[in-house]
């Protein structure tokens, strides 16, 4: 469903400060030696936040106001990046990468089959390479190391 | 400059330019302007990376190789913030506004070229400072307390006014959501844990790596897929290679005040390279004839910003090589690789180890040089890259910045978090909520409140250091000049917030 944008994202700024606020007030007061605490500049930062939003959702910054929605390749392609860091650690850099690389440009348009195989074949083991054993960075090898013996 | 100081200069020359320390520049410069281009890396991490090559060299060459692979990677930092919107590291945040407007016009290779010439000019004369007022400075720089540390944070955020696109309201709005997020973590004083719903990782805080990368990249690429889709999204044209004299004249003034400014910042503790190159481009755009054009692909507003940050790196070697303390990250990194040479940093470094300081001095020299050489034939290169399908330069970017955001600490929850913020990017870009104030309030926002809290505990609870020292009014007063100037100056059509 498509939201008005300006209210939409004033909205977010005053739950978003009103929590934020809620969660400073929730703290202890810790100011044995240190006259303002860990609580004062949180109670600060949150009030000018829940205002700023409030501000903004009663004369709103602009009149033509975009929208929330969002399209579905933008949004499938924000879900391949999520399960694309949650696969790293666990299939490994080189293997989520190759993934990665498969599905995300056939989202994007690719059609070619072979192109779509050998470049992120190419492409994820390049970068693995270059981080791993160019500027020695350590990255997850995954399911290769076992199959690698 | 005294005649000794010259007689030192020529003997950290010839150390600089033996066979075997100008190799080690020249690997210095390369390998830092490849840690540069990558996302994520930034120059401390690349420099602590890369430690294990001074093993077994003398301590010059050692220091010589790291100090290439510093200002390789602080130039380096701003190709891909030029060419992908994507900040190699928090510095270019910046350089994002006008290099990324640039490169949509087809003007990728001179905004690359300004960034390249403002870098070694601001390079050369950022030497040049550290010699003649390197002392001195690095003695007033210690008079710098914490209340004149909450002053410059507030004239830091004030550049927020610069970066406020169609709302300054909407910038407030950005510039708290950093600032909230900088409070995330443990609060060093106390020991607190704040805002961290109970996940363990969070308790250090949001890195402003994955944040920039979230933010910039992701949230860029999420919208051009958008655009694709709607078939607004046009590949940038690869337009002319060459900057113009034209350009270079009128970038030159920029150049040199982004070089004083990021000096001057640079000497100071604290995020200075990223205050420098905020703090410059603002100036710039405040005391333009023309600040609309700002953010539309102003020369200007690269030059600045990557003048500003080159210097502020000799500005930040001036407490390390005078007084023995390392002031920044990457000073602190310098420190420790000069430790494991067997050198102790300290204000008799330039006495005990001359060959130490003063080779480095002479291979900033010739290293800022080397980067020109080396940088000025890539630009072709690189702008090529804009030539490349978006459905394979998508997926590419997208596969190197995670590389970047999984080193910062080897934490795949930095990878979700970075996915996340990439979404809210995406929607503040929409919602024409401006992103680079996110990143000045991340990177200042420990900083303010640790100096304020340092300020009342020494004064017992009185805001009076903050007004009576001289130091701390000047820096109020430019932070008010900065925010009220345009008003003044420009009152006769430029508008600060031009809400419709």
């Amino acid at each position: 469903m498509m939201v008005r944008g300006e209210m939409a994202g004033a909205g977010l700024a005053v739950v978003l400060g009103a929590g934020y606020l809620w969660g400073a007030l929730a703290m202890p007061e810790m100011s044995i030696g240190d006259p303002l605490g860990p609580r004062a500049f949180p109670l600060l930062l949150g009030a000018l936040m829940t205002l700023l939003g409030g501000s903004l959702l009663v004369w709103p910054a602009q009149k033509d106001s975009g929208s929330m929605g969002i399209s579905l390749h933008t949004g499938a392609l924000a879900l391949l990046l999520g399960l694309y860091g949650y696969g790293i650690p666990r299939l490994g850099y080189p293997a989520a990468t190759f993934l990665f690389m498969v599905l995300a440009p056939r989202l994007l348009g690719e059609r070619s089959y072979l192109l779509g195989l050998l470049l992120p074949a190419g492409i994820s083991t390049g970068v693995f390479l270059l981080f791993t054993r160019i500027l020695d960075m350590p990255l997850p090898l995954g399911i290769l190391e076992k199959l690698l013996g | 400059m005294e005649a000794g100081t010259l007689g030192h200069l020529f003997y950290g020359f010839q150390i600089a330019l033996s066979p075997i320390n100008l190799l080690y520049a020249f690997l210095g410069c390369l390998v830092g302007t490849l840690i540069g281009v990558l996302p994520g890396i930034g120059p401390a991490g690349g420099m602590a990376l890369l430690i294990p090559l001074t093993y077994g060299k003398e301590p010059a060459s050692a220091i010589i190789l790291l100090a290439g692979i510093y200002y390789g990677a602080m130039y380096g930092g701003s190709t891909t913030s030029i060419l992908l919107n994507v900040p190699g590291e928090a510095a270019s945040v910046v350089t994002t506004l006008d290099g990324y407007q640039m490169a949509r016009k087809g003007l990728a290779g001179p905004a690359l070229s300004i960034a390249a010439l403002g870098s070694f000019i601001a390079g050369s004369i950022g030497v040049v400072l550290l010699m003649l007022v390197g002392p001195p400075l690095a003695r007033a720089a210690l008079k710098f307390g914490p209340a004149e540390m909450f002053a410059l944070m507030i004239f830091g955020l004030s550049t927020v006014t610069s970066l406020s696109g169609k709302s300054l309201r909407k910038a407030l709005v950005s510039v708290l959501l950093g600032l909230m997020l900088a409070t995330v973590g443990t609060d060093l004083p106390t020991g607190l844990i704040r805002f961290t719903f109970g996940i363990p990782k969070l308790m250090e805080g949001f890195d402003v790596v994955v944040v920039a990368i979230g933010l910039f990249a992701v949230s860029e690429i999420l919208s051009c897929v958008e655009e694709m889709r709607q078939g607004s999204y046009s590949t940038a044209p690869l337009g002319r290679i060459w900057l113009s004299l034209k350009d270079f004249l009128q970038s030159l003034g920029a150049i040199l005040r982004g070089t004083f400014t990021g000096f001057f910042i640079g000497v100071l503790p604290g995020a200075a390279h990223v205050t420098a190159s905020f703090l410059s481009y603002t100036l710039e755009k405040r005391f333009s004839k023309h600040p609309d054009s700002f953010g539309q692909g102003e020369i200007r507003g690269v030059a600045a910003p990557e003048s500003a940050n080159n210097s502020a790196a000799c500005g930040a070697l001036i407490p390390l090589l005078t007084l023995g303390l390392p002031a920044s990250a990457v000073t602190a990194v310098l420190y420790g690789a000069l430790l494991m040479v067997g050198v102790r940093p300290s204000p008799f470094l330039f006495q005990k180890h001359p060959d130490v300081a003063w080779g480095l001095i002479g291979s900033m020299y010739i290293g800022n040089l080397m980067l020109l050489i080396l940088n000025l034939p890539l630009i072709g290169l690189w702008v090529r890259i804009l030539k490349t399908p978006a459905r394979w330069l998508f997926p590419i970017v997208l596969a190197v910045s995670f590389v970047g955001v999984y080193s910062v600490n080897n934490a795949p929850l930095d990878l979700l978090l970075a996915t996340i913020l990439g979404v809210l990017g995406y929607f503040m870009r929409k919602l024409d909520y401006p992103l680079a104030p996110v990143i000045l309030g991340l990177v200042l926002g420990d900083l303010l409140e640790q100096a304020l809290r340092q300020t009342l505990m020494i004064s017992g609870g009185s805001l009076l250091p903050l007004i009576q020292s001289p130091m701390c009014l000047v820096l109020f007063a430019m932070a008010g000049v900065v925010m009220v100037a345009p008003k003044l100056i420009y009152a006769r059509g430029v508008k600060l917030e031009t809400e419709t």
